[in-house]
């Protein structure tokens, strides 16, 4: 057992931690970074292998090893998730995202009161527990500027300080400037998304992305080389942890990073401080760092995780939980998805970044009229491959249409014919909180380290989001004929299962009683604990891809650690 | 030519065919098969027991799950299926290695499956029509065949249905996709280091060769050596 000291202890040293790791430590504090995984290399993804990368999902969570367990609701058991959708190692989802990075509208800040304001109370779901989040766009601004510039995103303005652009994405809220680098170049599907939705009305534009489009702070551009979402880049164009924020950590000289170090405690004092965090190492051996500012930033369910299994007589409930509000009102990305395939032309969507490659915005958040149509809130929609990268074997994962059975000859002339001749056309659709969906600690299923697995429990299929799910659907199946595709064709249903961007969980907001941090991810109870990520959103927001939200946060943390807390340790709310 | 250009011409072929605009005699992409015989001692470890098994299979499970295979991608002419692309080398590698813990998942599946036919159609899987084949697989498919608790039949055809693509479309190093079949059969270029703006954006199908990836590496050590 060896215990160290330390200003700053980091949990999670992805897509959130890894930019407080940076920031900290610039500004002179002493940081460890634990981190459950290894850390690779750029080189280290030369091999452009979809069995190893997707399919046996190498730079994710061995779901057997370390589970993630669902179940629909309260009363059933649960079962292992068959695949988890984030980091394993050091940079996190980061390494093998899809890179997608979007800015939240301005309302989707404050979907409760501009929901209210726009179609009465009634129209959000009662047991929702839809609410503002303590912190508006305006002050978020400043820091998606600097995720954007310092960590290298590539798209076209859609709306520069109050003026649409068109070609962008118009519906954006207002900018200060342009993105750093050009968009990056679409290919054949983005080409064809975009003349579907400009014959409809509405408005493509080339997704924005955390992929460099031309080189950019010493780092190379992208080669479209297709291998994206999933794998890590062989070329260290898209902008992971791994390029951007760990080698200005290890440029300071104070930053050390502990790899295969799983931490299972954070420890704190009979007052309620936190004094460090145990781990176990990758030798199996029980470790402790004792600091003065701990920083939890792992995936969404070990914030949840951590805290519950940090009880104390202080904290029964678990840690930073008086409010009871830990481990609650969990969201998931709902998806419904339409393929579709020409006979007489090519897509070959497996070139280029692989995944939501080209998008509109008309059918999110509330940037259309949902008078009298049941639902609220809405979905980005994009085309790319169906299962975010473009190989076969993710193909395969494709149902094909009605009358086409799953396998022998009719199957194999199916997907000889249309693999390289089909696209997706995806929604990512936001979901509303109830405080019912949550994580919890498995009474039954343990992890590799014999701590209780995280536990799901949630159902997507309630009226709003069935609702919003198929309009959703009907929409892209309009899009898919305006493609003139001679095939348009729905996958099925998910029958309830958590979709992508799992949040929530240590929500913030303004009131202590109702949230589990603040305006700056930090604990209300505990000052000296920062949860990170996107466990602290308090609502979706929109159909947007979190990582750039989570990172702006992550920015603003940091600053006020650097700035307030630094010289008065204690709330900084 | 060059050995690049031949294999980029071999591969357009077959791309070419697979997609079903050619359909001629002799797809094979000769160059690539040629280098691939040349390279036959390298790869004898993955390939030891010669007619495709040996690692994990015995000689009756791999005659199981040869024709099961088979049955879910077959072959015909110009279109290269299960037994031309080595599914069985593959499955039975992985479950030797990264797939280790799905052993007993087989052994038991194969024995219910086994019993299955023998009732159902007095005769083990193998032995059977491919009409009588293709029910069988039909009624694990729908859960309707008896006597399955551990696999299900349902979790039973959809391990074998994941692990015949992935042999049919994992990169060769893993066994599998032997000289590219399932790359050409469905006109995948495997992996390629960049693609052009005008390739991306072309409605034409692609032909280049692979490139890059395991194969390739593997290549170049060899060469080395």
């Amino acid at each position: 057992m060896a215990t160290e000291r330390t200003d700053v202890v980091i949990v999670g040293v992805g897509g959130a931690g890894g930019i407080l790791a940076a920031e900290l430590s610039k500004a002179g504090m002493r940081v460890i970074g634990l981190e459950r995984g290894p850390r690779l290399k750029t080189q280290d993804f030369e091999p452009h292998d979809e069995l190893r990368y997707f399919q046996r999902q190498d730079l994710r969570p061995n779901w057997k090893r370390q589970p993630v367990t669902w179940r629909t609701n309260a009363n059933g058991r649960a079962a292992p998730l068959q695949t988890l959708n984030y980091g394993a190692q050091a940079g996190g989802g980061t390494v093998h995202y899809g890179a997608l990075s979007w800015r939240m509208h301005e309302d989707d800040f404050r979907a409760r009161s501009a929901t209210v304001e726009r179609y009465g109370a009634r129209a959000i779901p009662e047991d929702s527990s839809l609410i503002d989040w303590p912190l508006s766009y305006a002050d978020l601004e400043p820091y998606y500027d600097r995720a954007e510039y310092e960590l290298g995103v590539s798209g076209k303005a859609g709306n520069l300080k109050g003026a649409r652009i068109a070609g962008g994405n118009v519906f954006e809220a207002p900018r200060n400037r342009d993105y750093p680098l050009p968009p990056l170049i679409p290919d054949r599907s983005g080409l064809i998304f975009n003349e579907a939705a400009q014959k409809l009305g509405y408005h493509p534009f080339s997704s924005p992305r955390a992929i460099l489009s031309q080189a950019y702070k010493g780092r190379a551009g992208c080669t479209y080389c297709g291998f994206c979402q999933a794998f890590g880049c062989h070329v260290g164009a898209k902008s992971s942890i791994l390029v951007t924020k760990l080698p200005e950590a290890d440029a300071t000289g104070n930053f050390k990073l502990l790899t295969g170090a799983m931490c299972y405690r954070v420890n704190s004092d009979n007052s309620g401080r936190a004094t460090g965090v145990s781990y176990y190492g990758p030798d199996g051996s029980d470790n402790a760092i004792e600091a003065e500012l701990v920083i939890l930033a792992p995936f969404t369910y070990d914030n949840t995780r951590l805290l519950l299994l940090s009880k104390t007589a202080k904290f029964p409930d678990g840690l930073a939980n008086s409010s009871g509000h830990v481990g609650k009102h969990f969201m998931t990305h709902l998806r419904a998805r339409v393929q579709i395939a020409f006979d007489d032309e090519y897509v070959n969507v497996y070139m280029g970044p692989s995944a939501q490659k080209h998008s509109i915005d008309d059918f999110n958040s509330d940037n259309f009229d949902h008078g009298g149509m049941g639902f609220i809130r809405g979905a980005q929609i994009s085309v790319g491959p169906v299962a975010l990268e473009g190989g076969p074997i993710g193909a395969v994962t494709m149902n094909p249409p009605p009358g086409t059975p799953r396998w022998g000859a009719a199957y194999r002339d199916f997907f000889a014919k249309y693999y390289a001749r089909h696209a997706a056309i995806a929604a990512q659709i936001e979901d509303l909180p109830y405080p019912h969906q949550t994580i919890d600690l498995d009474p039954n299923v343990r992890d590799q380290w014999g701590l209780p697995a995280p536990r799901l429990t949630y159902d997507s299929r309630r009226p709003n989001e069935l609702a919003r799910t198929e309009f959703m659907a009907r929409k892209m199946e309009e899009m898919g004929h305006a493609t003139r595709a001679n095939l348009v064709w729905r996958a099925p249903e998910t029958g309830g299962a958590p979709g992508g961007h799992h949040m929530g969980g240590t929500r913030m907001g303004a009131d202590p009683k109702n949230s589990v941090v603040n305006r700056y991810s930090q604990s209300w109870d505990v000052p000296n604990l920062f949860l990170l990520g996107s466990s602290t959103f308090p609502t979706m927001g929109s159909g947007f891809n979190p990582t750039l939200t989570l990172q702006a946060l992550a920015y603003l943390s940091a600053d006020a650690i650097v700035n307030r807390y630094r010289k008065n340790p204690g709330p900084l709310v | 030519m060059s050995k690049e250009e031949e294999s980029r011409r071999a591969f357009l072929k077959g791309a070419a065919a697979g997609a079903g605009i050619v359909a001629t005699a002799g797809l094979a992409p000769d160059a690539l098969a040629q280098s691939r015989k040349a390279d036959a001692s390298a790869m004898a470890h993955m390939e030891a027991g010669g007619a495709g098994h040996g690692a994990f299979f015995n000689s009756e499970e791999s005659a199981t799950i040869a024709a099961f295979a088979e049955r879910l991608m077959p072959g015909a002419p110009g279109k290269p299926g299960a037994t031309e692309a080595g599914v069985l080398n593959y499955i039975d590698l992985a479950l030797a290695g990264a797939y280790s813990d799905q052993q007993e998942f087989y052994r038991h599946g194969l024995t219910q499956l086994d019993a299955y036919c023998r009732k159902a159609h007095n005769a083990a899987f193998a032995r059977l029509p491919v009409a009588q084949q293709d029910a069988v697989i039909t009624a694990l498919e729908s859960g309707k065949a008896e006597g399955f608790a551990w696999p299900s039949a349902q979790a039973f055809f959809n391990t074998l249905r994941t692990h015949t693509m992935e042999g049919m479309f994992a990169d060769p190093v893993y066994g599998g996709n032997k000289d590219f079949a399932g790359w050409r059969l469905v006109g995948f270029p495997g992996a390629q280091p960049q693609f052009s703006e005008a390739e991306m954006q072309s409605k034409q199908a692609f032909t280049r060769a692979p490139m890059m990836g395991l194969q390739a590496q593997a290549k170049a050590l060899r060469g080395r050596t």
